[in-house]
Parts: structure tokens; sequence; C-alpha cells
């Protein structure tokens, strides 16, 4: 096992709980939504953004952001007017987004950033600032404030959108919200879970949950729970075994997943109300 | 002044992207508490008229009036007291949601950003799942229903809405006979107790509810007749627009 100083432990066990907190939060609409391939898009986005962050020699998290950001701006009209199929988006902007990542790569100046590039990709624990942990945190109350103050909306936006549009919500105003809000979710964990691999931490924890509640309500507060719960079980084996801390969040997640799966109540043909 | 409920004068709809309108020269009035029925063949534009009416798709020329009040310029507010019904569509079986929250949803809009449900929002959800007989289904699962019950949720969240003006965009597909007869009952009792005005769109001659007294035959984007339910069930035209789809029967 790693022996870490203790701050620093308690640094990367509170980023990794407010990573998986926001994550999971923005995978229940993303999942519901079908915006996986959105999402998808723009965590590799993030990614390059981050690299092209410390080509120039500025914060990754300012690139990955700005990155997201400007995914968010251009797929999200695209969808919306569905003009693009979804594997034709993943397939183009996935693989623009990892060849900009990878020449942004080639160009960063310096061993040490390098290094720095790597976990980037990779996710680690030592990447985790408090600066990091203050603009989680704060992603972590908006989140919950969103969710609470617009419920009734998000709900309705989720069950059918031009049945919300046709009853009076600003369908189009809460889509953007959840595109805007994920990207800054993603770039926002991607020093903790890397650019490859946080992706999964917004579909596998609420994909888990789906397994066992058909109340939306119940999904909004286990999503994040399952989600806080890898994040620190994948936390605490990369520390046993010195895997990647993503990595190590992602098998956790996926075990859930698969166990979810194989004991979910709602695929049992005689089932009990939940 | 009795404001009608709706007024379209040379209505045009053309999707984004598209060129050709999928409706043109639409003229259609329709007063307070009346029930109508369009009818037509698939393609005929007939969910696109409806929702115009609501203001969803934005027409491309005319001017169109909902309760005296410009669609376009209004549509937000105007949706709020029309309830629509959605063409029964496909739900995963395993969907988050509780039927109490989905007749809850068609809310939403009346109730209004930064505010919550009261127990007042509550009693009309109640009431009207009552309404329409589903008062026991509120906690069930909304994907595991049938396609008769489903529909019924949808028009509990329409009605919940407490809507002046309803559109139903074919209430009766997907339906089997018992279904059908179910939701024709429950739209005639509606219509009688509440003095709704009701706008049905059906592809389908055979079911019409007894309440409704006038039809608008709709083909290639194009009202061809509007007259007395009697009428226009004799008509020869009819036949031939239906002839390859739906049916007179």
């Amino acid at each position: 096992m790693i022996e870490l100083p203790s701050a620093l432990v308690l640094t990367s066990i509170l980023g990794s709980l407010l990573a998986g907190f926001t994550c999971s939060t923005m995978g229940v609409f993303v999942v519901r939504m079908n915006l996986a391939s959105i999402g998808y898009c723009m965590s590799h986005a993030a990614f390059a953004g981050a690299a092209f962050g410390l080509m120039i020699s500025i914060d990754p998290m300012i690139g990955a952001l700005a990155f997201a950001f400007l995914t968010a701006l251009i797929l999200g009209p695209l969808s919306e007017k569905a003009r693009l199929q979804s594997n034709v988006v993943i397939g183009f902007l996935f693989s623009l987004m990892i060849a900009l990542a990878f020449i942004f790569l080639n160009f960063i100046p310096g061993q040490a950033a390098s290094a720095k590039a790597l976990r980037i990709l990779w996710g680690s624990i030592l990447s985790v600032s408090y600066n990091d942990l203050l603009l989680l945190a704060f992603l972590s109350f908006v989140l919950i404030v969103f969710v609470i103050v617009f419920y009734e909306e998000l709900l309705s936006v989720m069950f059918h959108r031009k049945l919300a549009e046709a009853s009076g919500v600003n369908t189009k105003l809460f889509y953007f919200l959840v595109l805007f809000f994920t990207g800054i979710a993603v770039s926002l964990s991607l020093r903790i879970v890397g650019g490859l691999l946080v992706f999964a931490l917004i579909i596998n924890p609420t994909s888990t949950t789906y397994q066992f509640f058909y109340d939306f309500k119940k999904i909004m507060i286990f999503s994040p729970v399952i989600g806080v719960i890898s994040c620190l079980v994948g936390f605490y084996l990369s520390l046993f075994t010195d895997f990647p801390i993503g990595a190590s969040i992602v098998i956790v997640s996926a075990l859930f997943f698969a166990f979810a799966i194989a004991v979910s109540p709602k695929r049992r043909k005689t089932e009990k109300s939940l | 002044m009795n404001k009608k409920t709706i007024e379209l004068q040379n209505i045009e709809t053309i999707y984004e992207g598209e060129k050709i309108p999928a409706i043109h020269d639409i003229n259609l009035t329709v007063e307070p508490r009346e029930f109508i029925s369009i009818i037509g063949p698939n393609g005929a534009g007939k969910t696109t008229l409806l929702e115009t009416i609501n203001g969803i798709l934005e027409y491309t020329k005319g001017r169109g009036f909902v309760f005296g009040k410009e669609i376009k310029k209004n549509k937000l507010e105007l949706r709020k007291e029309i309830g629509y019904v959605i063409q029964n569509f496909e739900l995963d079986p395993l969907a988050p949601f509780l039927c109490k929250d989905i007749v809850m949803s068609g809310r939403t809009g009346k109730i209004g950003v930064f505010r919550f449900a009261t127990k007042k929002d509550w009693d009309k959800v109640w009431f009207s799942m009552g309404l329409v007989g589903m008062i026991d289904f509120a906690n069930r699962p909304v994907g595991k229903l049938s396609g008769g019950e489903f529909q019924k949720i949808l028009l509990a969240r329409a009605l919940a809405q407490q809507p002046r003006l309803l559109l139903l965009d074919e209430p009766f597909s997907n339906l089997d006979y018992a279904s059908r007869l179910q939701i024709e009952t429950l739209l005639n009792r509606l219509h009688e107790k509440y003095n709704l005005t009701i706008v049905m769109v059906s592809h389908d001659l055979s079911f019409v509810p007894s309440r409704c007294n006038r039809i608008v035959v709709l083909d290639k984007g194009k009202i061809i007749m509007d007259d007395e339910k009697s009428r226009i069930l004799k008509s020869d035209i009819i036949n031939d627009i239906f002839k390859n789809n739906g049916g007179k029967k």
C-alpha cells in the first residue's frame, strides 16, 4: 500500500467524493436524455482542452472547461435539430478530440509537463489541489440547488421533452443547462478520474441505480450515493494496488453495474413494488 | 365579446430545412366548447396542425389566435391553458417514473419556476386521476401500463393542467377495441361534464366520439372539407381519401 501524508489523503478522499457526486448526479440526466454520445465527446474534448492548456502553459482546467463548453455549444444545437446520428457524432468528434489531444500532448514543453499530461490521461490522486476541491464543492452545491428548485421541470423534461414543452416548460433552457453542467462536472473531475475514463463515472452509477428503482426521486438520490461509493472504494483500491485511480474507480463502478444487472428486481419477471 | 377558442387565418407551417409546407392555406375557427375531429390519412399534416395550434411548431405564414391571443407572441402563456395528449408512444418498460409524477408533470408549466407543488396541485392530480379511473395506479411505474392505461395517464396529465382547450393526437391509436371504447366514453363524459373545447386528430373514421359533431378533413396539408359529422361521413370524397389508408368502417 502506498503511504501518503494524511492531508493529501484527506484532499484525495474529498476530491473523489465530490467528483463521484457531481458526475453521477449529471449522469441521471445524461442517461435518461440519451445524451451519452454527447457526454462522451465532451469528456474527450475536456481532455483535449486540458492538453491544450498544458501546451500553452495555462491551468489545464481552464483549457478543459473551454473545450467542453465549446463542444456543448456545437453539439447541443446540432443534436437538437437531429441532423446527425449519434454514432456519426461519436465517430467524428471523438476521433477529432483524441487526435487534437495527442497533437497538443506532443508539443507540451518539458518533462514535468509531460508527467502532468499523463496524469490527465489516467487520473491521479496527487493532482487534486485545494482549488479543485473548492470548485467541485461549489459545483456540488449548485447542482443540489438546481435539482431541488427545478425538480418538477427536470422530471417533466426527462419523461418526454415535447410534452414538457407543450405544458409550458422552457425545455431548451434545461437541455442546455444539463449539457453545460455535464461539461463542468467532466472538466473538474478530469484530474482525478482521467480524461479517458471520466465518462464512465457519469454513466455507470446511474445505470446501476436504474436497475433498482422506478421512482425518479430515488434515482436522483441513489445515483450520487453509488457514484460516491464507487469513487471511495476505487480510491482505496488504487492505494492498495497502485492502480491508476481513474481505472480503479471505473472498475469498481463497472462491477457495481454488473452486480446490479444480475440482481436487478426490475429485470425479474415477478417483481415486487419498488 | 365571445372570443373564438381557435382562429387560424391562412396558416402555413414549414419544417426547418424543408421547402414544401406540411400544412398550408389553413383557415379554421373553433368556438368555445366545441368538440371537433380532424381526420385525414397518414402524412396529411394533422399532428403539424395540432402542434401549430399550441405553438410547438411556428407557422411561417398567416396569423393564428388561441383564446384571442396571437400564438407566436404568447405561446408559453397559452400552452399553460392547452392540454396536449401526444400520440401513444413506446415507453421503456424500465422507465423510472411513477404515474402520479407523470400526471403532476402536466402542472409544471402552471406551477411556474421557483415554485414547488403544493397540496392544491396534488389535489388536482388526484382529481384528474380519479376522472380517468386511474387513482389506484398512482404509485405504479408508468412503463408497466398497458396501451389503454398509459393513454388514460396521458389524458389525466393533460387534465391536471386544468386546460380550457384539449388537443388529442390519435387518442385511439395502438389500442385494442375495449380500450378504445373506454377512451371514447371518457372523452364524451369530459366534454359533457366540464365543457372543454376538444380538438381531436385521427386517421381512423371508425372511432369518432358521439359528442363530436364537426369533422374537418385534412389531405396533403390542406383542409378539404369542414362540416357536420353526419354529412362528412356520407361523403364520397372520404372513400377516395381513405382508399389506401385507414378506411371508413
